[in-house]
């Protein structure tokens, strides 16, 4: 009699354990499966999966939709990449933002609003992150997604003991194998970071792409924040758009890649392919050690005491200094990300006229007047052969 | 390599599922620490495992 009483009590355990594995089962499900929406602007052209440039990534979930803008007059080419880290989602809001306004008048535009896609379906690991920000719009609400920073244990795993890069062989920490910035130029049959490295590096060799720009979002306390990371052969450029943002809009620091570390973008794309290689940083509260509560508010306004202690005891390298009062605020983010890419153009454009590449796009002054949802259209009032799920 | 790298991916989803199958044996058959609390530690175990295994987490 007391053996039937175990084996009812454990079966009502395990159904109770059941309900509680389906309940947060079905939100990393829903995580995993959610879509963004885009309403692509007039100037698109088509949109295709990263897969057509290597076979190495198709039918996986770092397949990612690239977004084509074809003035059809000829001039310079860029890509635009965001989400490299999921988890800096200024870069893919940013990304949005672009596609959903862009208006090309010489040249081509290729936009990856999530690089790294299978980055993006996953939240990130421990400290309660939230999932999800919503921003408001002129329509209603919008929900996007925070992803993580490396690509899913789900579709790529296990992590080696040391990472060893291809092709330097420089040690990297073993993590890094999944971390699309550290796997750069990538090959075709290697892990899936590094073939979805390579698919993209494809792209820009095969569409002969004149300027990168991979969009990054850092911790006040790390000291490439705010700053543009430029090739060598983008330096100049990079030099002369810091110094005239600085002057006109919003302080930018100006760094030169270092040859030393390997698998960066910034590096091994430049080093790679003829591309002029840019990589911009803005201020992400969110991801900083010593913050406060990691709310979506934080995300979405950047205000947090802690910040502002560290921020009076010198510890952070932002540029402004970090002020609580103002925060670093998401539109201020993908508006600094976004005039930083136009200036980049402008001194491309100045440096090597025959790459003369004319768009248009909201700019840091737009985002700072009229918030980032502004630039969102509604979904359900779009054309369809305009409306895209991410 | 890339055929070799996708048998281990998907070993370690098998695995899972084992060590999910082996929890739930161990909370209906294991002979020792027979109280509620190792009921509900067993259980729970489960979990992760279950979820890996699923592809979900």
């Amino acid at each position: 009699m007391k053996n039937d009483n175990n084996v009812s009590r454990k079966i009502i355990i395990l159904v109770i354990v059941l309900v509680l594995a389906f309940l947060g089962g079905r939100e990393f499900y829903e995580i995993r499966h959610f879509k963004q929406s885009i309403i692509v602007s007039d100037s698109f052209t088509k949109r295709f999966m990263l897969s057509d440039y290597s076979e190495g990534i198709k039918g996986t979930w770092a397949d990612t939709p690239v977004y084509l803008y074809d003035s059809g007059e000829p001039g310079g080419s860029m890509l635009l990449l965001g989400g490299t880290h999921p988890y800096e989602p200024a870069t893919m809001l940013a990304a949005y933002v672009a596609a959903e306004n862009i208006s090309v008048k010489k040249g081509k535009v290729y936009i990856i609003p999530a690089a790294n896609y299978s980055a993006m379906t996953l939240g990130i690991l421990g400290n309660a992150y939230p999932k999800y920000y919503t921003l408001d719009t002129e329509w209603g609400s919008k929900k996007f997604r925070i992803g993580d920073r490396n690509t899913n244990p789900l579709d790529q795993w296990p992590d080696p003991f040391t990472y060893v890069h291809y092709p330097s062989t420089q040690n990297l920490a073993y993590q890094d194998i999944r971390n699309l910035n550290r796997t750069y130029p990538g090959r075709p049959d290697g892990a899936l970071t590094e073939r979805l490295s390579y698919a993209i590096m494809e792209l820009i060799r095969r569409e002969s792409i004149d300027l990168y720009v991979d969009m990054h979002e850092a911790s006040l306390m790390y000291p490439v924040v705010s700053t543009y990371v430029a090739h060598d052969r983008s330096l100049d450029i990079c030099m002369m758009a810091s110094m005239t943002l600085s002057a006109e809009q919003f302080p930018i620091k100006c760094e030169a890649s270092p040859k030393g570390l390997r698998g960066l973008s910034h590096r091994e794309v430049g080093d790679f392919s003829n591309t002029l290689a840019v990589l911009i940083e803005t201020a992400e509260p969110f991801i900083d050690r010593v913050a406060g509560r990691i709310t979506e508010e934080l995300m979405v306004t950047g205000k947090d005491e802690f910040l502002q202690t560290a921020s009076e005891a010198g510890l952070l390298y932002c540029q402004p200094e970090y002020d609580i009062d103002f925060g670093v605020p998401i539109q201020y983010r993908v508006g600094r990300h976004l005039s930083a890419t136009m200036e980049a153009i402008k001194w491309m454009n100045e440096f090597f006229p025959e790459k003369e590449l004319i768009v248009d796009f909201p700019l840091f002054a737009d985002l700072m007047e009229k918030g980032a949802g502004y630039f969102l259209n509604d979904p359900e009032k779009a054309d369809e052969n305009k409306l895209f799920y991410n | 390599m890339l055929f070799l790298s996708e048998v281990i991916h998907q070993i370690y989803f098998v695995m899972a599922a084992l060590f999910a199958l082996l929890l739930l044996r161990g909370l209906f058959k294991r002979k020792t620490r027979k109280t509620l609390i190792y009921d509900i530690v067993y259980a729970y175990s489960i979990i992760p495992f279950l979820l890996r295994a699923l592809h979900i987490k």
